[in-house]
């Protein structure tokens, strides 16, 4: 190794110690996956990109948190609280998180699929199923905190006016269901989001795809089932138009498992719910197979 | 996970790669290696065929993305398609195409890479500014790599391979796109790594006049097969000539030298190309010259780049 020592001004000497490798502790795999969701995590934020990629998620968090907000301030001067938390602002959540997925699922997978990234992955201690493993993860992570931070906000706004612990408790169990469908929203559609952001590695397209595909699916459930007589209608027609949509399957496996029927997006699917339930978890094995599938084909390309 | 005495205990004892009979067809019968059995020790490596060769199938292979049809190849001691994990922790890979992104710094970028190969995360920040400083990247790696000029891009490439200590490179084509003065200073970059860090290298590149300044050994292979495998100074002995220069009778000089079995060539002007197998030669020469009382300007031996030996071989791939 060659160790050259340079005399350099005012008596100090600079000491080129060339190279030098390293034989230290390395991390596992699973450490390396643990590094590239936390990496991926905070890129869903923007955290470490330029200001422009902070805007989409910034702002969605906010018009989230918001009707949160003003329940916080309505409760406070002694009105009820305004949102359920299984359905809080069904529309509203409906469009931001389609925004969110839409915008930040192709920053997290297309633009290493444009910029031909992959191969200096796939060429370190990975394996094939690791970098969409880890993606998934972080795309989940940053759902979560996009869904149930409002929710939090609107339990913690809630009980600061609430009287008594059997007040509180009431609004505790409340919330549980409302964290388990949040649950329910970030495991579906990170995904859904990455497995339609994956087909390019155009930014513009993917995000396209992905918006287009959660808006007209949304839609074509929606006009069927107005067409069938809206959400308190009990026609058969009714009960089974939420079958079209991610949006709408979620909320009619909501309502199966026991919540209000009256309040979400979708008319109670009756004895159609198993229904609901076993077309969400293939919605969400097709997009994980489809996502792993994606990617094995990439790492041998 | 292996320790670091065993690996490196493997080094010393075991060539660093080893393929048997190593076959790769794709879908589409088409076969990008064909029965392929080639060692590659220490050193710098070069590893050289036209285009579609299958140099980056054989890269993919070794670094375990792409499994053999056929055949088996071993890294560092251990199999490719049982153990690519470990293999990957010991190597380093430069691509052949760009595979940088824009937006990033290379400090962030080579830092990220850094972890994922394994490293603890002060580590591959130390170790991320230091690659970047071995291949010249100094203030300029706190911009962002979009700004960066093609020559500035392949030393981040160089940098992001190096970043995970390896034991072993495997560059493709790390020339690809630079200008005559880039292409010097990458081979250098390259050869500095070889000698100075001790970091066996295998260069694939098509260019053999290129490589063959900075590798020990060389490995030709020619649509998927191997051709020739050999040290450098092995390469260049062969190459050898004799130039004999005479003032006329040049044609009955080639015609008594291809009798007493010299294949001779006629080069520029009056000059004869003789390869040069041992001191006979010069012996042969001579009296072939004498027998025939031809004036004898000159006599001279002469290298060949190794690349003249292949011209004939690459000339179909063209």
């Amino acid at each position: 190794m060659p160790e050259t020592q340079v005399q350099s001004g005012a008596g100090g000497v600079i000491y080129d110690l060339g190279y030098r490798g390293y034989d230290g502790p390395r991390l596992g795999r699973a450490q390396i996956v643990r590094a590239l969701t936390w990496h991926s995590f905070r890129s869903a934020f923007g955290i470490g990109r330029g200001v422009k990629g902070k805007v989409v998620p910034v702002l969605v968090l906010i018009a989230l948190c918001l009707p949160a907000l003003v329940n916080a301030f309505v409760v406070a001067r002694g009105g009820q609280r305004l949102f359920g938390y299984d359905v809080y602002t069904p529309g509203l959540r409906v469009a931001l998180v389609t925004i969110f997925i839409a915008a930040q699922a192709p920053e997290l997978v297309s633009r290493d699929l444009r910029s031909r990234v992959l191969p200096l992955y796939f060429c370190r201690p990975l394996r094939r199923g690791d970098y969409p493993l880890a993606k998934y993860l972080a795309l989940t992570g940053a759902l979560l905190i996009v869904i149930e931070v409002p929710l939090l906000i609107l339990y913690v706004g809630t009980i600061a006016s609430a009287r008594g612990g059997s007040a509180v408790w009431a609004q505790t169990r409340a919330l549980i269901p409302g964290l388990g469908v949040g649950l329910m929203w970030a495991v579906l559609f990170a995904a859904i989001g990455l497995v339609l952001a994956s087909l390019t590695g155009r930014r513009a397209y993917s995000t396209g795809i992905v918006a287009i595909s959660c808006a007209l699916t949304f839609f074509l459930s929606l006009l069927l089932i107005q067409a069938e007589g809206g959400t308190s209608a009990t026609a058969t027609g009714a009960r089974v138009g939420g079958l079209f949509s991610p949006f709408t399957i979620l909320d009619g496996v909501r309502v199966w498992l026991g919540g209000d029927p009256h309040t979400g997006l979708v008319a109670d699917p009756g004895r159609y719910g198993p229904l609901y339930g076993v077309l969400a978890v293939l919605v969400l094995a097709a997009c994980l197979g489809g996502l792993a599938a994606r990617y094995r084909k990439v790492a041998q390309s | 996970m292996p320790s670091i005495i065993e690996t490196t205990a493997l080094i010393e004892t075991t060539a660093l790669i080893e393929t048997t009979a190593l076959t790769k067809v794709y879908p589409g019968a088409v076969t990008a290696l064909d029965s392929l059995t080639v060692t590659v020790g220490p050193g710098v490596t070069g590893l050289v065929g036209a285009n579609g060769a299958g140099k980056s199938t054989l890269i993919k292979i070794l670094l375990g993305l792409v499994p053999p049809t056929k055949g088996r190849a071993k890294v560092l001691g251990r199999d490719c398609q049982t153990s690519g994990e470990t293999i990957r922790t010991l190597l380093g890979y430069m691509p052949e195409h760009d595979c940088l992104p824009p937006d990033v710094t290379a400090t962030e970028f080579v830092t990220h890479l850094g972890r994922i190969s394994g490293l603890p995360p002060t580590v591959a920040k130390e170790r991320a500014a230091e690659s970047l400083r071995h291949v010249g990247l100094h203030e300029e790696r706190y911009r962002l790599i979009g700004t960066y000029s093609t020559g500035m891009k392949q030393r981040v490439k160089l940098a992001q391979a190096l970043v995970g200590a390896p034991r072993l490179m495997l560059l493709d084509e790390p020339t690809n796109g630079l200008d005559p003065a880039g292409r010097t200073a990458m081979l250098e970059l390259i050869g500095r790594i070889g000698s100075e860090f001790g970091i066996s290298i295998v260069v694939a590149s098509h260019l053999l006049g290129e490589i063959e300044r900075i590798c020990d050994h060389l490995v030709v292979i020619d649509g998927g097969r191997l051709l020739r495998a050999d040290s450098i100074t092995s390469f260049t002995q062969a190459s050898q000539v004799l130039a004999v220069e005479v003032e006329e009778g040049l044609a009955r000089l080639q015609a008594e030298l291809a009798a007493r079995g010299l294949p001779a060539v006629p080069d520029q002007g009056r000059t004869l190309l003789v390869p040069l197998g041992g001191d006979d030669t010069y012996d042969v020469v001579r009296d072939c010259v004498a027998a025939l009382a031809l004036p004898l300007c000159r006599l001279e031996q002469r290298r060949h780049q190794v690349e003249e030996l292949f011209r004939e071989q690459e000339v179909p791939h063209a």
